[in-house]
């Protein structure tokens, strides 16, 4: 009896250490190195209706930042829209990020392009400022868990063949 | 050749003489085998035992238990923590909280939600259509919590979204406050007028 009290008491000890553990690994900052949290926003789709980041955790989202006025942007967001009907299935979200002030070119541009995915148009720049893209276009690859993984610029086709292997593996995650 | 130093002792065996002992068949002692053997019998009488039972043995199981109880002790913590971080960066005696809720939304299709307090705004919330739903079911939306100071205050609340034939439509509603001691809750209520065929913007403090 003595026995099983001891080990008794000895697993809730070891309870309570794995929870504690949990627990500060969970409230833990992220250190140096570690993927940061992708900033949640809320924008209107230049198509009508309200997208919030946060409702796509579980999934793949790949943003992309540009504007009407970047020549090569246009080549990104045809790639991205090809990317998106193909790992819809698998899980990835793709977003275009409008940065232009006016939508009206940016309209045009996705109607000429033929995109269905969903351009958000971030007219007050709360999102650029939040995520600091260096340049247009910008592509951000955030996994399930709502961390932003990669960034990348224009991508050739040495960048294209990276990317898609780090955007099949965090679909596989 | 005498080895007296035993850092030569050591790199003479690390070095030509390991090579040779890893080359010979390892030799185990007997008491090893019948170790290997009693852990053998005893794993096998323990299979065996679990097999009969067909549960796991109760200490098993008070752990299961216990570990749940512990669990549910976590989330509790966890709520009670919440609870205190909003008592310390919300007081009670400056405390306002502002609700929205919906009611059938025939004439009204929520987009946004736009809060000014004196004529500052405080928040400008935009709705997806899954908020827009969990509202249509229900739901009640806390759209800002923010502290103000005792006295009256002006708070207008203006919703945007679209309106009875499809047009946009944007309303705005305002409501005088006099905060006191104490928390006060606002909330923000859009139903359908029938009568009218208009959607309806209630403002109205939670007693």
């Amino acid at each position: 009896m003595a026995e099983r009290t001891a080990v008794g008491r000895a697993g809730r000890g070891a309870a309570i250490l794995a929870l504690l553990l949990g627990l500060f690994l969970a409230h833990a900052p992220a250190r140096a190195g570690e993927p940061a949290t992708a900033p949640d926003f809320a924008l209107k789709a230049l198509g009508g209706g309200n997208y919030r980041l946060s409702e796509r955790r579980g999934e793949v989202v790949a943003l992309l930042f540009w504007g009407s006025w970047c020549g090569g942007c246009r080549s990104e967001l045809e790639r991205l829209e090809r990317l998106g009907a193909t790992y819809a299935g698998a899980g990835l979200s793709v977003w275009g990020v409008v940065l232009d002030e006016e939508p009206g070119d940016a309209r045009a541009v996705a109607s000429a392009l033929g995109l269905s995915m969903p351009q958000l148009h971030d007219a007050r720049r709360e999102v650029a400022r939040a995520y600091r893209p260096k340049r247009l276009p910008t592509l951000l690859l955030i996994d399930r868990g709502g961390a932003v993984r990669y960034a990348y610029g224009e991508l050739d086709s040495r960048a294209e063949r990276k990317m898609l292997a780090d955007l099949r593996g965090l679909l596989d995650e | 050749m005498a080895i007296d130093s035993p850092g030569i002792a050591h790199a003479y065996l690390s070095g030509r003489d390991r090579g040779y002992r890893e080359r010979q068949p390892a030799r185990r002692p007997a008491a090893f085998w019948l170790a290997v053997a009693a852990a053998c019998l005893l794993a096998l009488g323990a299979t065996a035992a679990l097999a009969e039972e067909g549960a796991p043995p109760p200490d098993f199981q008070s752990l299961d238990g216990e570990i749940g109880a512990l669990k549910q002790e976590v989330v509790d913590l966890n709520r009670d923590l919440f609870l205190l971080e909003e008592e310390l960066l919300f007081p009670a005696n400056t405390q306002v909280a502002v609700f929205v809720s919906m009611d059938v939304g025939t004439f009204f299709g929520l987009d946004s939600v736009q809060i000014l307090v004196d004529g500052k705004e405080v928040t400008n919330y935009l709705y997806t259509q899954r908020e827009v739903d969990a509202l249509l079911r229900g739901g009640v939306h806390r759209v800002w919590l923010g502290n103000l100071k005792a006295g009256k205050h002006e708070l207008t609340a203006f919703f945007t979204g679209v309106g009875p034939h499809g047009r946009d439509y944007r309303r705005g509603a305002t409501l005088e406050i006099d905060k006191g001691v104490g928390a006060k809750y606002v909330e923000l209520r859009i139903s359908d007028r029938v009568q009218k065929l208009q959607p309806e913007f209630l403002v109205r403090e939670w007693d």
